[in-house]
C-alpha cells in the first residue's frame, strides 16, 4: 500500500479494515525520517522505540477485537514545548536539555486517548519565540521546499515534519502566528483556534493571555477531527472555555458559499507584502466570490500598531512566565555559584538562549516602576481598540480573508540578527492574537520563482473568524480544498 | 507624553539584575541598541489618544473560575523530584539563603 502523504482518514481506514498495520505506518514514517531528517532537522526527539512499542500494542488491540481511537493508524509529530510524559522535553532550549516530564499535556493526553501515536518532538524557536526556528536553541530547520529557507517559526520542526511526510499531522501553538505562519511557508494547512478553545496546561507557557495550541494538517477535514477530540473546558486550565464542542468534521459542508460576507482588510494588502503573495491570495478571494460569496472591503485602522502592542504585552506575559526557569526543580543550572543571587545570575545566564534573554529584558523594564503606565497599560488599551475594531467588522462581515506572511519562505540567516526585522514578519497574524480570535491557514498557491529542485515557493491565506467560529471556518475550509488543489503539492526532497 | 525611549547600559544592567540574568560583556554590546530600537518602535503605540479606552488584560469574559476546594490526586512526591539536578530525601536542594 502507498502511504506517502495520506489524510488522517485514508490511514485510518486503511488501518481498520486490516491493509495496513501500524507498525508497517509507524515504520513508513521512521524510514523517511531516518532519510530526510538529518538534512531537515525538524526533530529534536525521535521516538523510535516508544511509537513502536505503541503501534504492536494498538495491532493487538485491533486483532483481539477491541475498540479503537479515533486516530488509531495515525502518526503525529509533537512541537517540543508540549510536555510529554516519559518523552525529553526541551522547549528546543539549553534551560530545559534533558528534562523528562512527570506529566503530559491535556491536548497531548486527548489525541492519545485517541491512539495517535508520537513519532517525536518537534524543533521550535526556544520557547517559541520566533518567527523562523532560527532561535532554536538547538539547530535550525530547513524548509522542505528549499533547504536553504527558513520553514518559519515558531512551530517550523512541525510544518516541515508534515511537509516531508514524516508524520500524519502534527502539534503547534500560535500565539503571534507560530501555527500560520509557518504552515503558510511550508504548504500545509494550519488551525489557531479561539483563545481558550485548546487547554494550555502541560505546555510550557509563552504568553499566558494569548497562547493558543493548534495543529497541522493535510487537510481541514484532519485539522476539525483533531481539534473536535482536542478543544473542550479542562479543569486544568482556568482559561478554558465552556462553550459546547460542536461536531467539526460533521459540519464541514454546513456552510454555505453563497451570499457569505467574505471581508478583506485594506490595511492587511497593502505596505510591506509581496505582490505575488496578494496576487495569490487575492485570488483565492476570488474563488469564494466565484461560488456566490461577496468579497467586501473593509477596514482596521489598528492594524499597524499590532506589532507593537504585540511586542509590549508578550515580552510582558514572557517575563513572567519565564521566571520559573531557575534550575532548582527541573532544568539545567551552574552549581558552582556562591550564593543564591549569583546561582540565579549565573544559571539564567549561562542557559538562556539569547531571544530569551531579550524578551525577558524588555518585558522587565516595560513593567518596571515608571515606565508601567507608558508601556503595559498602554498597550493593553490599545488592545481594547484592536478587539473591538474585529467585533465591529464582524457586524458587516462573517469572515475575514487575509495573507498570513508578507513573504514566502526567505533564506537562512537574513533577518537572524535583526530581531526587529524578523518582529515585524508577524504583521498579519498577531493582530488574530491580540483580540483571541480563531484563524485558519491554508495553502494557495506557490510564486513564480524558479528555485531548486522545483519551481515556486508555497503562499498560504488565512480565514479568520468571529469568536468560536471553528464551524465556519472548517467548513468554508474543506470547500476550499475542493475547488482547489494546492494542499495536494508537496516538495520533492 | 513621549515615553523616554532610549536605554542606558545602567538601565540594561538594572533591568538584568532584576529578571535575574547575567549578561556577558558582549551581550551587553549587542543587546543595547538591538533594545533601543525595539523600543523605539514600541512608540508607536503613543500615536493613538487611548484616554476613554479601558485595558483589556485578556481576551476572554470569564473571571474568578472556581473550582471546589477538594482535594484530588496529583504528582507524587517521588515524580516530582525526579528532574531536580539536587535533592536529599524529600527536598530540592538550592544554595544557601541564609548567612549565619
Amino acid at each position: 500500500m502507498n502511504l506517502s502523504y495520506l489524510a488522517i482518514s485514508q490511514l485510518h481506514q486503511a488501518f481498520l479494515k486490516k491493509e495496513i498495520s501500524t507498525v508497517e505506518i509507524v515504520q513508513y514514517y521512521l524510514d523517511r525520517i531516518q532519510k530526510f531528517d538529518p538534512q531537515l532537522n525538524a526533530f529534536i526527539t525521535i521516538c523510535s522505540k516508544e511509537a513502536m512499542n505503541a503501534a504492536r500494542t494498538l495491532d493487538a488491540k485491533l486483532a483481539q477485537g477491541l475498540p479503537v481511537g479515533r486516530l488509531a493508524g495515525t502518526v503525529m509529530a509533537v512541537k517540543d514545548i508540549y510536555l510529554t510524559k516519559g518523552i525529553q522535553t526541551t522547549s528546543a532550549s539549553q534551560v530545559l536539555k534533558g528534562y523528562i516530564p512527570q506529566y503530559s499535556s491535556t491536548v497531548y493526553q486527548r489525541l492519545i486517548d485517541e491512539d495517535a501515536i508520537t513519532i517525536g518532538k518537534t524543533n521550535t524557536d526556544t520557547f517559541a519565540f520566533g518567527a523562523s526556528t532560527e532561535n532554536s536553541g538547538f539547530f535550525t530547520t530547513k524548509n522542505p521546499w528549499n533547504l536553504n529557507l527558513v520553514p518559519g517559526g515558531s512551530s517550523g520542526g512541525s510544518a516541515a515534519a508534515l511537509a516531508a511526510d514524516l508524520c500524519t499531522f502534527a502539534l503547534g501553538t500560535d500565539t503571534g502566528g507560530s501555527i500560520r505562519q509557518p504552515a503558510s511557508l511550508c504548504g500545509v494547512s494550519g488551525i489557531k483556534p479561539t483563545y481558550g478553545r485548546n487547554s494550555r496546561y502541560g505546555i510550557t507557557a509563552m504568553a499566558s493571555s494569548f497562547d493558543c495550541p493548534g495543529a497541522f494538517a493535510r487537510t481541514a477535514e484532519d485539522l476539525a477531527l483533531i481539534t473536535q477530540i482536542t478543544a473542550g473546558q479542562d479543569e486544568f486550565d482556568a482559561t478554558t472555555s465552556p462553550e459546547p464542542v460542536a461536531d467539526y468534521p460533521d459540519k464541514l459542508n454546513q456552510l454555505s458559499l453563497k451570499n457569505l460576507k467574505i471581508g478583506l482588510p485594506q490595511e492587511y494588502f497593502s505596505g510591506s507584502i509581496d505582490s505575488e503573495v496578494k496576487t495569490l491570495v487575492l485570488a483565492a478571494a476570488h474563488t469564494h466570490e466565484k461560488q456566490g460569496a461577496q468579497i467586501i472591503d473593509i477596514s482596521l485602522p489598528s492594524t499597524d500598531l499590532g506589532i507593537a502592542v504585540y511586542y509590549v504585552l508578550v515580552p510582558c506575559e514572557i517575563s513572567a512566565n519565564m521566571a520559573r526557569y531557575d534550575g532548582l526543580r527541573f532544568g539545567q543550572s551552574n552549581r558552582d555559584s556562591a550564593d543564591l543571587l549569583s546561582y540565579y545570575l549565573e544559571t539564567r545566564g549561562q542557559f538562556m538562549e539569547p531571544e530569551l534573554k531579550r524578551r525577558i529584558l524588555i518585558g522587565t523594564y516595560a513593567l518596571s516602576a515608571g515606565y508601567f503606565d507608558a508601556y503595559y497599560l498602554k498597550a493593553s488599551r490599545v488592545r481594547t481598540l484592536i478587539k473591538n475594531e474585529f467585533t465591529d467588522a464582524f457586524k458587516k462581515v462573517d469572515i475575514i480573508l487575509a495573507p498570513v506572511s508578507p513573504t514566502p519562505a526567505w533564506p537562512i540567516g537574513e533577518k537572524a540578527n535583526d530581531p526587529l526585522s524578523m518582529y515585524l514578519a508577524d504583521v498579519y497574524t498577531c493582530p488574530v492574537n491580540v483580540a483571541g480570535l480563531p484563524a485558519i491557514a491554508l495553502p494557495c498557491g506557490f510564486t513564480s520563482q524558479n528555485l531548486p529542485p522545483i519551481g515556486g515557493l508555497p503562499v498560504g491565506f488565512q480565514l479568520i473568524g468571529n469568536y468560536f467560529a471553528e464551524p465556519q471556518l472548517f467548513s468554508l475550509a474543506h470547500q476550499f480544498q475542493q475547488l482547489t488543489t494546492y494542499h495536494l503539492q508537496y516538495p520533492k526532497l | 507624553m513621549s515615553t523616554k525611549a532610549k536605554i542606558t547600559l545602567a538601565d540594561l544592567e538594572h533591568v538584568a539584575k532584576l529578571a535575574r540574568i547575567k549578561l556577558s560583556d558582549q551581550e551587553r554590546t549587542v543587546f543595547l541598541p538591538q533594545l533601543e530600537s525595539i523600543l523605539e518602535y514600541l512608540d508607536k503605540l503613543n500615536q493613538v489618544d487611548t484616554s476613554k479606552i479601558s485595558p483589556s488584560f485578556q481576551v476572554t469574559k470569564f473571571t474568578n473560575v472556581f473550582r471546589s476546594d477538594v482535594v484530588k490526586p496529583s504528582l507524587d512526591q517521588k515524580s516530582a523530584l525526579t528532574q531536580a539536578s539536587k535533592t536529599h530525601d524529600a527536598y530540592f536542594l538550592a544554595p544557601k539563603t541564609i548567612d549565619k
